[in-house]
């Protein structure tokens, strides 16, 4: 096995290039799960720098035991990575998730969350050719249900979620 | 591009994790053995542990191997290095599981894992977190040569550290040859009987 990330697909979009993560990517990544809005994504300040790092440690394992995972967005202008979104597939998760994180607050309100999920979601249906995708948000989590909702997600109130407040947005499939 | 590399003992293989390996990672982390690991842990969090253990890979370049029988391939447990953030040094760690335990298993992987990283990596020395309940465990640093570092800092304030024998105090020394002793013993018992008396 390799302990690398090699042959994982490379996207492009207007602005961003979505790669695979690499080691470099740990530290920006781990300062965004350990603020504040790390909390959607397994981190957040009580779990700390240690929990943050698992969490990022946890994305870069998934592409390796499923073949595909969270692509990090670098700014092409600059070559930053600056957001993170792709594929979850944790064994007990009903279907597989995208979720999507811009990692700076400087970054948010630039459209880099939507132009990274728009490109990853015909990914997931097109190449990987995915049964279905979905999005589990909190329902408090308002901005990530705001852009949901622009991206075409469908609420669906009767499919399974890991949490029961989660809110399900379908982007493509039917209902495991 | 680098590989996880594959260590091999007279007795064991160690590779890297792979997803077949994950319902014996799972038994063992859900399970109260798992106690002195931040355990027993609920079924996501302890994907989330085997994923980050392989990630722990890709971002450190070193990491826990899985340890299988190197002739019918069944698991046994995990040893390597594990540094996630907040770790104040390099820790060699192991945990075996329940039904593989006292057959010498973790001595001979984590020996051969520590020689790696000694003589391949350039490690200059590793320590051991451990919880002071965890006496198989102290027990097993002792063997392998670590002594209680009082003074090292530990990762939370309950753990105790064991530094690990400096790479130049363990190559061609009498502990080292202890060390390859017992792991021989266990691999080739030396009281073995070798038959019944005949009279």
């Amino acid at each position: 096995m390799t302990a690398t990330l090699t042959n994982t697909p490379v996207l492009e979009t207007e602005r961003l290039t979505l790669r695979a993560p690499i080691p470099s990517d740990i530290e920006p990544w781990v300062a965004f799960l350990v603020s504040d809005r790390g909390v959607w994504h397994g981190g957040g300040p009580e779990n700390g720098e240690g929990g943050a790092w698992r969490v990022a440690a946890t994305f870069a394992g998934h592409w390796l035991l499923n073949g595909f995972g969270l692509f990090v967005a670098m700014e092409k202008a600059t070559g930053r990575p600056v957001a993170s979104a792709g594929p979850y597939a944790p064994p007990d998760f009903p279907e597989i998730e995208i979720g999507w994180s811009v990692w700076s607050d400087e970054d948010q309100g630039k459209g880099y969350a939507s132009e990274a999920a728009k490109a990853i979601i015909a990914h997931c249906r097109d190449d990987l050719k995915l049964p279905s995708l979905v999005s589990y948000i909190a329902p408090e989590n308002a901005r990530s249900c705001a852009l949901a909702e622009r991206l075409g997600a469908v609420l669906d109130a009767k499919a399974k979620r890991p949490h029961p407040d989660d809110l399900v947005y379908r982007h493509f499939g039917e209902a495991a | 591009m680098p590989t996880i590399p594959v260590l091999e003992t007279k007795r064991l293989v160690l590779r890297g994790p792979e997803p077949e390996d994950y319902p014996d990672f799972k038994a063992t982390f859900t399970s109260y053995r798992a106690r002195f690991m931040g355990g027993p842990l609920n079924a996501y969090e302890s994907w989330m542990l085997y994923a980050a253990e392989i990630g722990h890979w890709a971002i450190r370049g070193y990491g826990m191997w899985m340890i299988h029988d190197r002739k019918t391939d069944e698991t046994y447990g995990m040893a390597g290095g594990w540094k996630p953030a907040k770790w104040p040094e390099a820790e060699i760690a192991w945990i075996i599981w329940p039904d593989a335990q006292g057959r010498g298993i973790a001595l001979e992987a984590t020996h051969m894992a520590r020689n790696y990283f000694y003589e391949k990596l350039g490690w200059e020395g590793a320590v051991s977190y451990l919880d002071p309940k965890n006496l198989d465990s102290i027990r097993l640093a002792e063997r392998l040569g670590a002594t209680k570092d009082k003074d090292a800092p530990s990762v939370d304030g309950n753990d105790v550290v064991y530094r690990h024998p400096s790479p130049e105090k363990l190559r061609g020394s009498q502990l080292a040859d202890g060390i390859a002793l017992e792991i021989e013993s266990y691999q080739n018992p030396l009281f073995q009987p070798k038959g019944y008396a005949i009279d």
